[in-house]
């Protein structure tokens, strides 16, 4: 094609593109190990849904305003009368859900397949820095509705925070901007949230696949053995493991679509900081951490509670530096996987808890309220649990 | 007898940018850590009228802005009492139970009598007293 070689020729006439080819073509064409299949996608899955979160939240940004007058009815605006409006809040909604899923997922096939052992720890590393920064998106976006559930949700996590020991107040003034949760809260969870984060997202997304593509993707061999295999025997990134991703990426385009169509995310009701919404939970991504921390009370309660929720990710940052041994196998290294399992299934555990915590639940034909620490109480027929219901229970008609 | 080694000439001057881009650097540094410290919130925070409560019956109650926080105003046969209506556990609004005489805590079943001692859950502390002022049939509120 003509018209192809003057364009490119332009180029080759000013730089040196014949390094820049050479450096593009290495990377496209690199060899994974030979056991790269398809537990391997979660990662290009994550990234893929970063950048549907980047585009979908700048088309969100063209209608959103971020002052507690106009959010609520901005979102409101955007749902109902702009152009395929609730598709893109839709698919944000969901995507952060599932990017933190498809991060999770990455997580656990890292952590099983002994792939953050020497020389990949600060892959590791940069990668638990991910998922901190992303479920730090997940707190930051939620407020932005100015809803109801979002006021409140802010509320107490921002209030926890003041549960730290000498400067917990100081912080949480600094979170909110002032002393409640006001204007000034949801400008800086805006700020936080469209420019900030994303920075060092994709600062950090930059740094992570540099080190990935520098030591290439681990093999299953153990720690002081050579890594190397034979060329013929690696699978090309372009096009085999390319076309598995791809096709795991249009499966996860259907599935973001139908769930935006499907299940949507309720807009709420406005804020209203006089009045609070009974039982507030915060996204399932957070339950864990909540419903840890009701298990510690008394004058030092909250503050070992926040130790106690801090402590999973920091064990997870220094896990490599920890777990010296050489083999990576996972049928080889049984107490990190049992430490493992045990930290899955627990952190499932404590999930659930939080999710049906206050509320009834029906075991085979018997109903039984839960209470706020999880333990179950039989109900009599027609009996209701406990607990107060905020806006139910309202008897007194000068409340507002 | 060791001298000691004189500083040159270009040492002198690394020495020199080093401190003067320390310098530089923290006079740009301060001013924007001290602008993300948040202002003062505004809203007047003593002598708020509470809009209403004159026609508030015995037993029931009403919220009102006070500076930036929300407080619960109840009116008793004897007057008017007010506390602060943030839950002392994690800053939820608590809400006036004229059955049971309580303030109740939507967000974790906690509840405060109408002193606004902790009766059950997990406060660590009391709901905050508000002073209360009747002038001319109006209610006024102030903290403490």
């Amino acid at each position: 094609m003509g018209w192809q070689r003057s364009f490119l020729g332009f180029f080759d006439a000013r730089f040196d593109t014949d390094t820049g080819r050479k450096l593009v073509e290495k990377q496209v064409f690199k060899r994974l190990p030979p056991h790269t299949g398809w537990l391997h996608v979660f990662a290009s899955l994550s990234l893929f849904l970063f950048i549907s979160q980047t585009v979908t939240g700048i088309l969100l940004l063209m209608y959103y305003r971020p002052t507690p007058e106009a959010a609520h009815k901005s979102i409101q605006y955007l749902t109902g009368e702009v152009q395929f409006g609730w598709l893109y809040r839709q698919v944000h909604a969901w995507g952060a859900t599932l990017m933190i899923m498809a991060l999770l997922l990455h997580m656990c096939r890292t952590y099983f397949m002994g792939a953050y052992k020497k020389p990949r720890e600060l892959t590791w590393v940069t990668g638990v820095l991910l998922f901190i920064v992303t479920i730090t998106f997940g707190f930051t976006g939620y407020l932005l509705p100015w809803n109801q559930i979002a006021f409140w949700a802010t509320t107490v996590g921002t209030e926890s925070a003041a549960k730290v020991p000498f400067i917990g107040h100081w912080l949480q003034y600094f979170l909110r901007g002032g002393d409640v949760v006001a204007g000034e809260t949801l400008s800086r969870f805006f700020v936080v949230h469209v420019i900030i984060l994303p920075w060092v997202l994709t600062g950090l997304v930059g740094l992570h696949l540099f080190l990935m593509r520098l030591n290439n993707l681990s093999s299953s061999k153990r720690v002081d053995e050579s890594e190397e295999f034979p060329p013929e025997t690696g699978i090309p990134f372009f096009p085999v493991h390319a076309a598995k991703e791809v096709s795991v990426l249009i499966l996860l385009v259907a599935v973001l679509v139908t769930l935006s169509v499907l299940l949507p995310w309720e807009i709420g009701e406005p804020a209203d900081p006089l009045s609070t919404p009974s039982h507030i939970k915060p996204e399932w991504y957070f339950l864990p951490s909540y419903q840890l921390l009701k298990y510690f009370e008394g004058p030092y309660g909250a503050f070992i509670g926040i130790i106690a929720c801090t402590v999973p990710f920091v064990l997870l940052i220094v896990w490599p530096f920890v777990d010296r041994g050489k083999e990576r196998h996972p049928r080889k290294r049984p107490l990190a996987v049992s430490i493992g399992l045990v930290g899955l299934v627990g952190a499932l555990f404590l999930g659930w808890l939080g999710h049906v915590s206050e509320t009834d639940i029906n075991v085979f034909g018997q109903r039984y309220h839960i209470d706020l620490l999880g333990w179950p109480h039989k109900l009599a027929d027609g009996e209701e649990g406990g607990g107060h219901d905020g806006a139910g229970g309202e008897s007194a008609p000068g409340e507002h | 007898m060791q001298y000691k080694q004189k500083t040159s000439r270009r040492g002198f001057l690394d020495w020199l940018i080093g401190l003067c881009s320390a310098i530089s650097g923290a006079a740009m540094t301060i001013p924007s850590l001290m602008y993300l410290w948040p202002a003062a919130q505004g809203g007047e925070s003593s002598n708020v009228e509470v809009p209403g409560a004159e026609n508030l019956s015995v037993g029931t109650s009403t919220k009102v802005q006070v500076g930036p926080r929300a407080v619960i105003v109840v009116r008793g046969r004897d007057g008017y009492v007010a506390f602060s209506a943030v839950c002392t556990h994690l800053g939820c609004l608590v809400r006036w139970d004229p059955g049971k005489k309580q303030f109740l805590c939507p967000c974790h079943a906690a509840a405060f009598d109408d002193k606004g001692q902790v009766v059950s859950g997990p406060p660590p502390g009391p709901l905050e007293p508000y002073k209360v002022k009747e002038v001319s049939g109006k209610v006024f509120v102030s903290s403490i």
